[in-house]
C-alpha cells in the first residue's frame, strides 16, 4: 500500500510543480471584463478618468426633481447581478450598499426609492428614455461617460483589481508571460461578477478578471476558486449618475451632491461601507 | 360479415375485439408511461449521483422562481388574447380585395414573420425610445409578444376563413344579408371553431417564447432563473427550475387544448 502511494504521490506531485513553475506558459492573455465597464477601457487603453467639476444650483421649476417630487418616488437603477453591492435576496428583494445608498438619497429628497434592475451596458449608454431618474450604480466618472451623463460627486473609492482563477496557478504578477493591459486581450460577459461566475462554474476560456476589489473579496468569501493579485490597477472614483438627454436636472444633480456631501460628513457612507465590504471605501485616495 | 354467422354471434365477437383492442391501447400507454418514469428517474438519478446538486439552494430560491410562472402566464395570456384580435384584422385585409388594405396586412405578415421575434422586442424595448416612444418592460413585451404571434395566427385566420365552404357565403347572400354580416355573423364564427385549436397550440408556443422578453428585464421564469442562478453560482439547479415549470405548463395546457380540439371536432361529423 505504501509503495503504491509513493508511486501515485510523486508523480502527481511533480506534475503539479510543473505546472506551477510553467504554468505561467499556459495562461490564456484572455482577461474577462463586464460589458461597458472600466475595466474593459482600460484593457483597451481608453480608460479616462474624471472628476465631476463644480455642480452650480439651479431653479427647481421645471427641472426633474420637480417631477420626482411630485411623483412622489425616485426611480433608481442599478446592475441586478453585483454583489455585495446590489443583489437578489430570497423574497425577491435586492439588498446590498448601493441599494441603501440610493434608498437613504431618496429618503433625504422626501420621496420613496423605487430600484430598477437593468443590463449594465444600457445604463452607462445614457438615453434613459425617462425609464429612471439616477443610476446609484457605482459608475466611474470618465470623461467619454460625461459627454452623456452628469455626475454626483464620488460617494465611495473602490480599487480595480486583477484576479486569476486558482486553477491557473498565478498568484503573482510576475507569473503572466505578457505585461497588462498591453499583452491582454478582453472578452465580456453582461457584467464583471459574470467572470468570476464563470470561472467558479468551471468554465476555462479564460483565468484573468479585472473587477472591483469588492466583487473580488466578496467572491473570494464565498469560497470561488480564485485569487486577487497585486496591487489596484486603479481607484475609481464611483457617483451617482443622471441622463444628460433626459429632462433638465440641474436642482436633482445639486440636491444628490449637497446630500451625498452630508453623508460623507455625517458618517453614513462609512458606516454602510463597512457594513457591506468590511472596510471604508468612502475617504478619497487621492487626498483630494 | 359471413352467413354463417349470426348477428348476435358478430355483435359479440365486434365486442371482444374492441374490448381487446382497449386493453392493447392501455398496456401501450402504461409501457410508453412506464419508459417516461424510467428515463426520467435516470436522469435525476444521474445528477443527483454528480452529488453537485445543491437541495438547500432549491429549497431556498425554488419559491422566488416558481413566482416568474405568474407573470410568465399573463404575459401569454394577455399576449394571445391582443394576438387573436390583430389576427382577425390581418386575415380580413390579407383576404380583402382593395389592394391598399391587402398591401397593408400582407406587409405587416411579411415583415414580421421574416424578423426574428428577438429583433422585434429589442426594437420596441431599446429602438423606439429614439423616437420618443417609451415601454416599460412588460407592455413592451406583451406588444412584441402579440405583434409576432398576430401576424403567424393571421395565416391561420386566413385559412380557417377560407375553409368555410363557399355555399355557407353564398346561402346568407342569397338571403340578402349585407357584406359585413355575411362576415361577422355566418363566416367568421365557423372560422373560429376551425381555428380554434390552432390558437391553443400557438398559445403553448407562446408560454416557451415569452422566455424572451427576460431580455427586457421583465422578471419572469427565465429572468428569476437565471438572476438567482449566476448569482449563487447554481445555474443548473435555477435553469433545471424553470424547464421545470415551462414544461409543466406546456404539459397542462396541451392537455386542454387536445380536449378543445376534440370537441370543436365533434360539430364536424
Amino acid at each position: 500500500m505504501n509503495k503504491w502511494r509513493r508511486f501515485v504521490v510523486v508523480p502527481i506531485a511533480t506534475l503539479v510543480l510543473a505546472a506551477c513553475q510553467g504554468g505561467a506558459a499556459e495562461i490564456s492573455n484572455l482577461v474577462c471584463v463586464g460589458e461597458a465597464t472600466t475595466y474593459l477601457d482600460w484593457l483597451n487603453g481608453d480608460f479616462e478618468p474624471d472628476e465631476q467639476g463644480e455642480i452650480a444650483e439651479a431653479a427647481e421649476a421645471g427641472d426633474l426633481l420637480e417631477t420626482v417630487r411630485e411623483r412622489g418616488t425616485l426611480l433608481i437603477s442599478t446592475d441586478a447581478n453585483y454583489e455585495p453591492q446590489s443583489f437578489l435576496e430570497p423574497d425577491g428583494s435586492f439588498v446590498g450598499f448601493d441599494i441603501d445608498v440610493g434608498t437613504e438619497i431618496a429618503e433625504r429628497l422626501g420621496v420613496e426609492a423605487e430600484f430598477m434592475h437593468v443590463d449594465w451596458d444600457a445604463i452607462t449608454a445614457g438615453s434613459w428614455s425617462g425609464r429612471w431618474d439616477i443610476s446609484v450604480g457605482s459608475m466611474t466618472i470618465t470623461t467619454p461617460r460625461k459627454e452623456i451623463l452628469s455626475f454626483s460627486q464620488p460617494y465611495y473609492f473602490a480599487p480595480a483589481y486583477l484576479a486569476a482563477s486558482e486553477r491557473s496557478g498565478v498568484d503573482a504578477l510576475d507569473d503572466l508571460e505578457f505585461e497588462l493591459p498591453d499583452g491582454g486581450e478582453a472578452t465580456t460577459l453582461a457584467t464583471d461578477a459574470n467572470c468570476v461566475e464563470a470561472i467558479e462554474a468551471g468554465r476555462t476560456e479564460f483565468d484573468l478578471v479585472i473587477t472591483s476589489g469588492t466583487v473580488i473579496d466578496g467572491a473570494i468569501e464565498a469560497d470561488s476558486p480564485i485569487v486577487k493579485i497585486g496591487e489596484p490597477i486603479f481607484t475609481e472614483n464611483l457617483a451617482v449618475a443622471l441622463d444628460k438627454s433626459g429632462e433638465p436636472h440641474g436642482a436633482l444633480l445639486y440636491e444628490i451632491d449637497r446630500i451625498i456631501g452630508e453623508m460623507h460628513e455625517d458618517g453614513t457612507l462609512t458606516e454602510l461601507s463597512e457594513e457591506w465590504f468590511g472596510e471604508d471605501l468612502t475617504q478619497d485616495p487621492s487626498g483630494s | 360479415m359471413t352467413a354463417a354467422t349470426g348477428p348476435s354471434d358478430a355483435g359479440t365477437i365486434v365486442a371482444r375485439l374492441g374490448e381487446h383492442r382497449r386493453r392493447e391501447r392501455i398496456t401501450f400507454r402504461l409501457k410508453s408511461l412506464g419508459m417516461w418514469v424510467l428515463l426520467i428517474g435516470a436522469m435525476i438519478g444521474f445528477l443527483w449521483a454528480t452529488g453537485n446538486i445543491d437541495t438547500e439552494f432549491i429549497a431556498t430560491w425554488g419559491p422566488y422562481i416558481l413566482g416568474g410562472a405568474g407573470i410568465t402566464i399573463l404575459l401569454s395570456v394577455v399576449s394571445i388574447i391582443l394576438a387573436t384580435i390583430l389576427a382577425i384584422f390581418g386575415a380580413m385585409g390579407r383576404l380583402s380585395r382593395n389592394p391598399y388594405i391587402n398591401g397593408v396586412a400582407s406587409l405587416y405578415v411579411s415583415l414580421v414573420r421574416g424578423t426574428p421575434l428577438i429583433v422585434q422586442i429589442f426594437f420596441i424595448y431599446f429602438g423606439l425610445p429614439q423616437v420618443g416612444i417609451v415601454l416599460p418592460s412588460i407592455p413592451a413585451g406583451i406588444i412584441a409578444l402579440s405583434f409576432n404571434y398576430g401576424a403567424y395566427m393571421t395565416e391561420i385566420f386566413r385559412a380557417g376563413i377560407q375553409a368555410v365552404p363557399g355555399g355557407q357565403r353564398e346561402a346568407a347572400q342569397s338571403l340578402g344579408m349585407q357584406e359585413r354580416h355575411v362576415m361577422s355573423r355566418i363566416v367568421l364564427p365557423q372560422a373560429f371553431r376551425i381555428v380554434i385549436p390552432a390558437i391553443g397550440n400557438d398559445f403553448v408556443a407562446m408560454i416557451k417564447d415569452s422566455a424572451l422578453v427576460s431580455t427586457i428585464a421583465v422578471q419572469e421564469l427565465l429572468w428569476r432563473a437565471s438572476q438567482v442562478g449566476t448569482q449563487n453560482f447554481r445555474s443548473l439547479e435555477a435553469l433545471l427550475i424553470a424547464a421545470g415549470v415551462y414544461w409543466v405548463l406546456t404539459i397542462v395546457f396541451s392537455y386542454f387544448q387536445e380536449r378543445l380540439e376534440k370537441r370543436m371536432a365533434r360539430g364536424d361529423r
